[in-house]
């Protein structure tokens, strides 16, 4: 009998490559590993409907509760893997046990970035990214209460707005001219900033956060500009890290996450990554990207399990990832980190639109404001990498499907 | 228990890879013309309760909904992808003359 195929990261990603390795009908042993205490859950409810109390944990599971027993899954939970030895095929736990593997995947996803704020350990001064995280900022949530939120990517936006949605007074500091801005650009990143503004949320641009201050909690947040802005409680997302720590020493290459190829492999032979914390190389981009998607997770857990089994598949998916925030349905498919031309397709101040990111005439990526279906019918263009005519972009009369190859 | 079919549509109003949605005695109905054969389902998708119609685009028999990517086979309801997890309901449903008629 082989050793087992284990995994570290009892997450979506790890979770579906579990369950994945068994409807592939592989029916060797299977070892889940995580450090969180629940089974395989999806997090993007943590900042909106669980967040709001609108939604059971149990609705976030990936898998229900018995699944892992009934498809012997054995797992361990409340743990964490502290090494890897791919020469010896060992991962040894926080246990002090050492578990050998036929094969290894690994998906331990992220951490929250911590940045050296001052009074960042105060009472108060939450993160988000665990279901114990959310369940703490839930008991903070009461209408009339004031927070600051620090930082609006979409963890910061998403939390504002449901902060908003329970009646919480909410401050936003980010030091960019807009959420999102990175990704959006100015003008786009300007059309979030006013719906956020014209829910409430009071959102301050160009401006650091210097420190936190208080007694025995959090009382106010003290800003670059020497803003003074008095809080309940504080809620930092300034981006994330991957959780390579425990690979130090191991040989595995890093950079910017697990070096992984369009199968999932690693620099190791039997040893590979998955979702969040898998730089992997994308055959439609001919690059290495990070991404940290839903349906990354989730679709990159299921083809890295196929690889385990000898069924490996190119993993040429085109990402794809919304964001809700309050009645805005915003929708990323593609990738890019920068852009030489920006296309729009409807008006901005309509705010309902999908904006193209163009390199050289190519499309990289689309954002679509409540505008799913010109998302989903823009993906063949991406993946096409053809050359394409702005004019015909922008051109609402011009249906997308239309331009895309047969 | 009782069924009869209703006519919602004629087959002319709902082009290729088109869905359409009807109220059918209370119930919001998609009709899906998958190049030519015709299909019907919930309109409602069960993970967040979005339209299938109004957000969600149709290729071959797989219906994706716009607003959080879950698909569903229109042919039986079927779920096909995640984050929905229950599927949506499924009717008969038959041409005749020119007209779709729903089973209810």
């Amino acid at each position: 009998m082989p050793p087992p195929f284990v995994i570290i990261g009892a997450s979506l990603t790890g979770g579906t490559a579990a369950a994945t390795l068994r409807q592939e009908g592989f029916d060797g042993d299977v070892i889940l590993i995580g450090a969180e205490v629940q089974p395989p859950y999806e997090r993007p409810p943590l900042s909106k409907q669980y967040l709001r109390g609108e939604a059971p944990f149990e609705k976030a599971l990936v898998r229900p509760a018995g699944f892992y027993e009934h498809n012997r899954i054995e797992t361990r939970f409340s743990t964490r893997a502290t090494g890897v030895d791919p020469i010896e095929r060992t991962v040894t736990l926080d246990t002090g046990a050492h578990v050998r593997y036929d094969k290894l995947l690994i998906a331990t996803g992220v951490r929250n970035r911590r940045p050296p704020i001052p009074g960042l350990d105060l009472p108060g001064v939450f993160d988000l990214r665990t279901l114990s995280d959310a369940d703490a900022l839930r008991r903070e949530m009461a209408a009339g209460r004031r927070a600051v939120v620090v930082g609006m990517g979409f963890i910061g936006c998403e939390v504002a707005a449901s902060l908003r949605q329970k009646g919480v007074d909410v401050v936003s500091v980010d030091p960019s001219p807009a959420p999102l801005f990175r990704i959006l650009g100015a003008d786009v990143g300007r059309v979030l900033a006013a719906v956020h503004q014209d829910h409430g949320v009071h959102a301050l641009f160009e401006d650091v956060v210097m420190r936190f201050e208080g007694g025995a909690r959090v009382e106010r947040v003290i800003t670059a500009s020497g803003r003074r802005l008095d809080c309940d409680f504080a809620v930092v997302g300034v981006g994330v890290e991957p959780v390579l720590d425990f690979l130090a020493g191991s040989g595995i290459d890093t950079a910017n996450g697990i070096l992984v190829d369009e199968y999932c492999r690693t620099t190791f032979e039997d040893v590979y990554a998955a979702g969040d914390v898998a730089n992997h190389y994308h055959p439609v981009f001919h690059k290495q990207m990070r991404v940290e998607h839903w349906q990354n997770a989730m679709q990159q857990g299921a083809a890295a399990a196929r690889s385990m089994l000898g069924k490996e598949q190119p993993y040429d998916a085109i990402h794809w990832f919304w964001s809700d925030q309050y009645d805005v349905n915003l929708q990323y498919a593609g990738f890019h980190d920068n852009w030489d031309q920006i296309v729009v397709r409807g008006r901005l101040e309509d705010r309902t639109f999908v904006a193209f990111y163009l390199n050289q005439g190519r499309i990289d990526a689309v954002v679509g404001i409540n505008r799913a279906k010109d998302v989903r019918r823009a993906m063949p263009l991406i993946k096409s990498r053809d050359i394409v005519d702005p004019r015909q972009l922008a051109d609402e009369a011009i249906d997308l499907r239309s331009l895309a190859p047969d | 228990m009782n069924t009869r079919f209703v006519t919602v549509a004629r087959t002319a109003d709902i082009k290729p890879g088109e869905l359409a949605a009807f109220d059918v005695e209370g119930v919001r109905i998609a009709v899906a013309n998958a190049n030519g054969r015709f299909f019907a389902i919930d309109d409602t998708c069960t993970h967040e309760q979005c339209s299938l119609t109004e957000e969600g685009t149709l290729d071959g028999t797989v219906v994706t909904c716009g607003c959080h990517g879950a698909q569903f086979d229109v042919t039986t309801g079927r779920v096909l992808a995640p984050p929905a997890l229950e599927p949506v309901k499924s009717y008969p449903l038959r041409i005749e003359q020119g007209a779709v008629a729903i089973e209810i």
